[in-house]
C-alpha cells in the first residue's frame, strides 16, 4: 500500500483527518441546503449529465496516473478516506432510512435541510462525489499496470464505480409516467408522478380486456362492533370448496356446495356462470351448539348484494380473495402506424419504442370489475451502463466469494 | 403439518438442542455420551426441516413469504452453520450460539404466531423470488453466525484467552456473508426492475440492505486495512444489529409507511 508515504499521512493522522473532511463535508453540505432554501441539487439532462461524467472520469484517470505518489493523491484514493466516506454514506443513508423520504413538503426545518429528500440533498451527492474520486483513484491504480490477480478488485470496485456514476448522472433522464386506460378505448396521455403535469408518449395504448385472477375466496366471521375479521381454525384442505371445514369457538362450519363462478337465477338459487361475470357461492352447515342449519353465502358483486349469516353481533362471511394475477390485453400502436397486440402482466414488462411498459394498478374500489388499467411507461436511457456495473460487481462478487473460499480452506 | 401444530413441533425441537447440549457437558469425559448428544441436536433441526417441507406442501408455495416463514428458515439453517463449522474446522464451540439463536427465532414465532395465508401478492410471484429471498437468508444465516463468533471473541477476551481461530471463523463467516449480501442486493434491484419499474428506488428496506451492505462494506476495508482484529470483534457483533433493523425492525419504523415490502400485514 501507498500509506506512510512521507510520514505525515501515517494511518492514524490519516485517518483522523478522512474523519474531519467526512464530518466537515457532510455539515457543509447542510449549510448549502440550507442556503438554498431546502432546494435539492440542480440536476443536469443530456447531453449535460453525460459530458460532466465524461470529464470527470479522464480528470481522475489523469490525477490517477500522473500524481499517484504524491501524498495528498495517495490519501484521497486510500482506503481511510475510503471508510470515512463509507460511514457518512451509511450515516445519511441512516437518516433517510429513518425520516419519511417523499412526503409533502411543508417547509419545516427538515425540509430546509433537505431531510425528507436526503438522496438527493447536498450533503448525500457531495459525499458520493468525494466517495466516487476515492473509489476511481483506487481503480486506476489497481488497473495500471494491469495484472490479473487484481481482476477482482476491479470488477467489483469499476462495477461500484460505473453504476454508481451512471445511475446518479442518468437520473435526471429517467422517465416514469403513469398511463390511465379504459377498456374498448386508447390512449397516449400519461401523466408525471408527483408534477402534475401530462406529457404525450410517442405512441397510443389500446386497451382490449382487464383481468383479474383470485385467490380462493375465504370464509371468516366479521365483527362489526370492531371491525374485524376472525379467521377460524381451518381443518383439512385450506382452501374453500366442497368438504372444506372451519371452527370457531362454539361454532363449526362445512361446505356442502361450492360453485367458483355463479350467478343467482330468479328465485335466488345459483347457477354456474362464466369466469368473467360469475362470484363465488358456498352452501355452508353451521353448527352450533347442537342446532345445524344450512345456507348460501357469496362473495358479491357491485350489482349482487353478498349473502351472510348473522349469528347474534357477528356474521358469517365469504370474502373474496386477494388478487393473484391481473393483466391488460392491449394494442400498441406507434406514431407511424405501425401495432402490435402485447400482454401487460406484474413482474412482466413490454418493451415498445424504447419504453418499457408496466401493469402497475387498477381501480382497487372496483377490484375485480375494474374497466381502468394503470399502466406505467419508463424510459431510462442509461439502464445499460448501470447493468454494466451491476454485472460486474457481481462478476466481482463471484471471484471473491472463490479466493475466500480457498483461503478458508488453509485456515 | 399446518401451524396448528408449530406449538408442539418448536417445543420439540427447542428440548432436543437443550438435551443435546446437556448431555455435550459430561461428553466431554465420557466419549460414549458423544454422539448421543450430536444425534439429539441434529434430530432437532431435522424435525425443524421436516416441519417446513410438510408447511410447504399444505401451503402450496414455499413458506418464504412472510417474516414469520423466514424465521423458520433460519432456525433451521443457523444450527447447520454451526454443525458444518464444526466438522470442518473442529470447532465446537460455535453451534451453541447457533442454537441460542435459533430458539430465539422460535421463541419470536411463538410469541407473535402471524396470520399465514397462502396468497402470493402478483409482484412477488416472479422468477427471481427464490434466488432473491435465499440468497439473502443464507447470507444472514452466515452474518447471525459470525456475529455469534465474534460475541464469544469478545467473552473470551474479557476472560483472556484469544483463539487465532475464532477470530478466523468470524472474518470468513462475515465475508461469506457479505458476498451473499452483495448478491441479494443486486439480484434485489434487477428484479425491481421488471416488477417495479426501476432498479432503485430508495424504498426503506432497500435503504436499510444499503445500510447494511455499507456497514459490512466497511468491515472489509477495516479488515482490508489491517485493524486490530480484537477491535473488529466489536464491530462485527454490533453490525448484526444494523442487519436485524433491516430484517424486522424497519417495519416499525416511521419511513416504512410505504415500503414494497412491507408485505406481511395484509
Amino acid at each position: 500500500m501507498h500509506k506512510g508515504v512521507n510520514g505525515w499521512f501515517d494511518d492514524v493522522r490519516s485517518f483522523r483527518l478522512a474523519s474531519v473532511v467526512a464530518v466537515f463535508i457532510v455539515l457543509a453540505g447542510f449549510v448549502i441546503q440550507y442556503l438554498a432554501g431546502g432546494q435539492g441539487v440542480p440536476a443536469f439532462v443530456w447531453p449535460w449529465n453525460f459530458l460532466f461524467l465524461v470529464v470527470f472520469a479522464v480528470l481522475l484517470f489523469l490525477l490517477g496516473i500522473t500524481c499517484r505518489h504524491r501524498a495528498p493523491v495517495v490519501w484521497l484514493g486510500g482506503i481511510p478516506l475510503g471508510l470515512s466516506l463509507i460511514f457518512a454514506l451509511a450515516f445519511l443513508s441512516l437518516l433517510g432510512g429513518v425520516i419519511p423520504q417523499d412526503v409533502a413538503v411543508t417547509g419545516d426545518l427538515l425540509d430546509r435541510f433537505g431531510l425528507r429528500r436526503i438522496f438527493s440533498s447536498w450533503p448525500f451527492l457531495l459525499i458520493v462525489l468525494l466517495f466516487l474520486c476515492n473509489l476511481g483513484l483506487s481503480v486506476v491504480w489497481k488497473t495500471i499496470p494491469f495484472r490479473l490477480s487484481n481482476l477482482q478488485f476491479m470488477l467489483f470496485h469499476g462495477g461500484f464505480w460505473i453504476a454508481l456514476a451512471c445511475g446518479l448522472a442518468g437520473a435526471s433522464d429517467l422517465q416514469r409516467l403513469v398511463l390511465p386506460v379504459y377498456e374498448g378505448s386508447a390512449s397516449s396521455q400519461a401523466y408525471v408522478s408527483q408534477e402534475k403535469r401530462t406529457q404525450q408518449l410517442p405512441f397510443s395504448v389500446y386497451l382490449d380486456d382487464f383481468s383479474i385472477e383470485e385467490y380462493s375466496p375465504q370464509i371468516v366471521l366479521y365483527d362489526p362492533a370492531h371491525d374485524r375479521v376472525i379467521p377460524g381454525k381451518i381443518k383439512g384442505a385450506s382452501d374453500v370448496g366442497k368438504g372444506f371445514r372451519s371452527e370457531w369457538p362454539g361454532l363449526s362450519i362445512t361446505v356442502l356446495e361450492y360453485l367458483p363462478h355463479a350467478l343467482p337465477s330468479k328465485d335466488g338459487t345459483p347457477l354456474a356462470a362464466d369466469a368473467k361475470r360469475g362470484i363465488a357461492y358456498a352452501k355452508v352447515r353451521i353448527s352450533a351448539g347442537g342446532y345445524s342449519a344450512e345456507r348460501w353465502l357469496n362473495t358479491g358483486s357491485p350489482s349482487i348484494k353478498p349473502e351472510v349469516v348473522q349469528l347474534d353481533h357477528l356474521f358469517l362471511a365469504m370474502f373474496p380473495g386477494s388478487p393473484k394475477d391481473f393483466r391488460s390485453d392491449v394494442v400498441l400502436r406507434n406514431n407511424s402506424g405501425g401495432s402490435r397486440p402485447a400482454v401487460l402482466q406484474v413482474n412482466k414488462p413490454v418493451a415498445f419504442e424504447g419504453w418499457k411498459l408496466y401493469q402497475m394498478g387498477y381501480d382497487e374500489q372496483a377490484g375485480r370489475w375494474s374497466e381502468l388499467s394503470l399502466i406505467e411507461a419508463v424510459r431510462d436511457p442509461w439502464l445499460p451502463a448501470v447493468y454494466c456495473g451491476f454485472f460486474m460487481i457481481m462478476a466481482g462478487n463471484a471471484l471473491f466469494f472463490w479466493k475466500g473460499m480457498k483461503k478458508g480452506e488453509a485456515l | 403439518m399446518t401451524l396448528a401444530d408449530f406449538p408442539a413441533i418448536a417445543f420439540a425441537v427447542m428440548a432436543a438442542w437443550a438435551l443435546g447440549t446437556l448431555l455435550s457437558i459430561p461428553a466431554r469425559r465420557i466419549e460414549l455420551l458423544r454422539y448421543p448428544a450430536y444425534g439429539i441436536m441434529i434430530a432437532g433441526t431435522l424435525l425443524l426441516g421436516w416441519f417446513i417441507a410438510a408447511y410447504w406442501v399444505v401451503l402450496e408455495r414455499p413458506p418464504l413469504r412472510t417474516l414469520g416463514e423466514t424465521r423458520l428458515w433460519y432456525a433451521a439453517l443457523i444450527p447447520v452453520v454451526g454443525f458444518l463449522v464444526e466438522y470442518r474446522w473442529k470447532i465446537a464451540w460455535l453451534k451453541y450460539y447457533c442454537m441460542g439463536l435459533a430458539a430465539f427465532f422460535l421463541g419470536i414465532n411463538l410469541a407473535h404466531p402471524e396470520v399465514f395465508d397462502k396468497a402470493l401478492m402478483p409482484a412477488l410471484q416472479s422468477v427471481w423470488f427464490i434466488p432473491h429471498v435465499v440468497v439473502y437468508l443464507v447470507g444472514y444465516v452466515l452474518l447471525a453466525a459470525s456475529s455469534a463468533a465474534a460475541w464469544h471473541n469478545i467473552i473470551m477476551g474479557f476472560r483472556s484467552r484469544q483463539e487465532p481461530l475464532g477470530y478466523s471463523i468470524a472474518h470468513y463467516l462475515a465475508l461469506l456473508g457479505f458476498v451473499l449480501l452483495t448478491f441479494g442486493l443486486v439480484f434485489g434491484a434487477l428484479w425491481a426492475k421488471e416488477a417495479w419499474g426501476h432498479y432503485w428506488t430508495w424504498d426503506p428496506k432497500e435503504t436499510w440492505a444499503f445500510i447494511s451492505w455499507m456497514a459490512y462494506l466497511g468491515y472489509m476495508h477495516l479488515s482490508a486495512n489491517h485493524t486490530d482484529r480484537s477491535r473488529l470483534q466489536w464491530y462485527l457483533a454490533v453490525s448484526f444489529l444494523v442487519l436485524l433493523v433491516c430484517w424486522f425492525g424497519v417495519n416499525y419504523l416511521p419511513s416504512a409507511q410505504n415500503s414494497v415490502h412491507s408485505y406481511q400485514s395484509s
